[in-house]
């Protein structure tokens, strides 16, 4: 006797293609990663990064041309104000590549590393629900049994990390950097910081991709919920800790954190050692209030450990691979 | 055998460290209702992993459904349904939307995904549960969410790792009803791995019991029956005894079960002198069940010869 009126009905349609099915996993993960509330809340903590970012950019940009607003307004306030604005900004219109440039590339430095704590924050809360609990419940068994191979689904599950990172660190990012320009005074802001737009890129995506690759990693050493964040934070925290102590005894150490080697990678994209020199040489007032910058931070900053880094980066994801290698499958 | 196999192995070992899960397992099967007998631990669903390939083969070969294991498994999966033995749901999610994410895994477009979903649902006899997460559902309803994400994709071979476990008899009875309908009316291959006996009798026409990673027997039901013919068991409404005086005189066994039914060794190949021996008697039977047990013998007996021979 059938239990159930319902009839099958075969289905003999057109398969969608590998790369669509690596996007559903991808997609699937961003939807679940975004129902925990304390992502949506990092979501809208970047956002408003990226909007605070756009008005530092418009005040900027008035800053750098005669007729601004902000010039105007200082006139209104103090004529001498603006006498001191219209110098200031007479020098600038002859140095665009140094008064844009230069001052959007330090700005913009600082930005995307604001952000970086953020977004491995943000990694730390999602980190479960990468791998972790497809392990704990047997997804995984799910997954393997469809029309996607493992490294399908590792690829869906990197593209999730990948896709919450662009949502949070690459989007606002490039928000404001575009909002910055299209709310500046001259068009020809969007060419001058030109550069800048692809040292952000070159760093955000590398360290995008790098987190991510560190995140699977993490998310499939345990399948406890509880662990693989503990371990991400812990990783984090200790690195943080180590890194600077390192500093004065064992340099090769500092290594052990990733943050650190993010941060070799930010002022290698950013070559923002020689944009303070150029900017302490040649912008007035600006350029005095860089040189109170202790000479140890700018020969930091003049030549990063990115070797090191690399190294130790690329240390890290191999490890990651065997971790992965022998923690993700089915039995 | 002239049908095209659905399932094809060549000496298929499997190996985990000393033990050997899978031994040269040879096997040629036809579409139609499989059943995968075998006690716990016999190799039963590392057979089905490893033709899944959620297993690695340690040597040998495997075609599912004419292509190789072993190179061609994403083609070979979107073909193929898979109910496992465990709970393996995405936690969070609603079963409407963990149903259409497996379809769209096996490539089908969401729209599409959708709605088969929700037609698999119905299929599976799930209403309103359907928009409730996973998490909150029953064993029986997970058993049915399990069917309904490994057929949504229309598979040509369902493989169903002990899909009665933990379900009451209204429910074992349920899914077996599904899984019946899907070969006998929608033509979908079935293998079924069960310890349980009584789920394979029932809707299984084709037979493998599998003991120590090795195939004692793959042989159709009907021809396992038919080794066992000689024996049926008879339900009366009266005149047990009557029938019980003229079998010792014929020097047949004649037994009378727990349950009321007699049975009887009647030696002969056909029911033929049992039905006549009951018209002599003036009993009509309210049932006559040939080769009674067939299965559980065969299964037994296969064990003891394993044993033996090991």
């Amino acid at each position: 006797m059938a239990v159930h009126d319902t009839n099958y009905q075969h289905w003999k349609g057109v398969h969608i293609g590998l790369w669509r099915r690596r996007l559903v996993i991808a997609s699937n993960g961003v939807t679940r990663c975004l129902q925990v509330k304390g992502m949506r809340h990092i979501v809208t903590m970047c956002w408003m990064a990226a909007l605070a970012m756009t008005a530092i950019l418009f005040f900027v940009g008035q800053l750098l041309v005669p007729d601004g607003l902000i010039v105007q307004w200082m006139g209104n306030l103090n004529p001498q104000l603006q006498m001191f604005a219209r110098l200031l900004t007479t020098w600038l219109e002859q140095h665009p590549e140094t008064s844009v440039g230069a001052t959007q590339n330090v700005l913009f430095y600082y930005f995307c590393t604001l952000l970086m704590p953020l977004n491995i924050f943000s990694l730390g809360v999602v980190v479960p629900l990468l791998i972790t609990r497809d392990l704990a419940s047997n997804a995984i068994i799910i997954y393997s049994s469809k029309a996607v191979s493992p490294a399908d689904y590792l690829l869906g599950k990197f593209a999730t990390a990948f896709g919450l990172l662009t949502l949070t660190w690459l989007g606002p990012v490039c928000a404001a950097w575009f909002l910055g320009n299209l709310l500046a005074p001259d068009w020809r802001f969007f060419w001058h910081s030109r550069a800048v737009l692809g040292h952000a890129l070159i760093f955000c995506i590398s360290s995008m991709g790098l987190l991510s690759l560190l995140a699977l990693g993490v998310s499939a050493v345990s399948s406890k919920e509880k662990t693989t964040p503990a371990f991400w934070f812990m990783w984090w925290i200790v690195g943080g800790v180590v890194a600077p102590i390192a500093r004065q005894t064992q340099p090769w150490l500092q290594h052990m954190s990733f943050s650190f080697d993010l941060q070799q990678i930010a002022i290698t994209s950013f070559h923002i050692g020689s944009d303070i020199k150029t900017a302490q040489d040649n912008i007035p007032i600006l350029g005095d209030m860089l040189r109170e910058i202790p000479p140890r931070t700018i020969a930091v900053l003049s030549s990063p450990a990115i070797k090191g880094a690399l190294v130790a980066l690329l240390l890290m994801l191999v490890a990651v691979a065997l971790v992965i290698r022998k923690r993700v499958k089915p039995e | 055998m002239s049908a095209p196999a659905v399932i094809e192995t060549h000496a298929l070992t499997k190996v985990f460290g000393q033990q050997r899960a899978l031994d040269s397992v040879d096997l040629r099967v036809v579409p139609g209702a499989i059943g995968l007998l075998g006690p716990n631990g016999a190799g039963k669903s590392t057979f089905m992993k490893c033709l899944l390939q959620l297993q690695p083969i340690t040597s040998g070969s495997a075609k599912l459904l004419g292509r190789e294991v072993g190179t061609e498994g994403r083609e070979i999966r979107k073909r193929v349904g898979y109910t496992p033995e465990q709970d393996c749901h995405i936690p969070g999610m609603v079963g409407c939307e963990y149903v259409t994410y497996c379809a769209q895994l096996c490539g089908l477009p969401f729209q599409v995904a959708r709605q088969r979903a929700h037609e698999m649902f119905d299929f599976v006899g799930m209403g309103q549960e359907r928009y409730r997460k996973v998490d909150t559902y029953s064993t029986g309803m997970k058993q049915r969410l399990k069917l309904a994400q490994a057929i949504v994709h229309d598979p040509e071979i369902i493989f169903l790792d002990e899909p009665t476990n933990g379900l009451d008899p209204k429910g074992q009875e349920q899914i077996l009803d599904l899984v019946q309908r899907l070969w006998v009316t929608y033509g979908m291959t079935v293998v079924l791995s069960s310890h349980l006996l009584r789920d394979v009798d029932r809707i299984c026409e084709q037979i493998i019991i599998i003991a120590r990673g090795r195939v004692l027997v793959h042989d159709s039901l009907e021809n396992l029956k038919a080794r066992r013919l000689g024996a049926a068991e008879v339900v009366l409404a009266g005149g047990h005894h009557e029938l019980q005086t003229a079998c010792a005189a014929r020097g047949w066994t004649c037994e009378p079960l727990p349950n009321g039914h007699v049975k009887v060794e009647h030696k002969a190949d056909s029911l033929n002198p049992l039905l006549k021996l009951l018209h002599g008697l003036q009993l009509a039977p309210l049932e006559v069940i040939p080769s009674p047990n067939a299965l559980e013998e065969a299964f037994v007996q296969a064990l003891e010869l394993s044993n033996g021979g090991s």
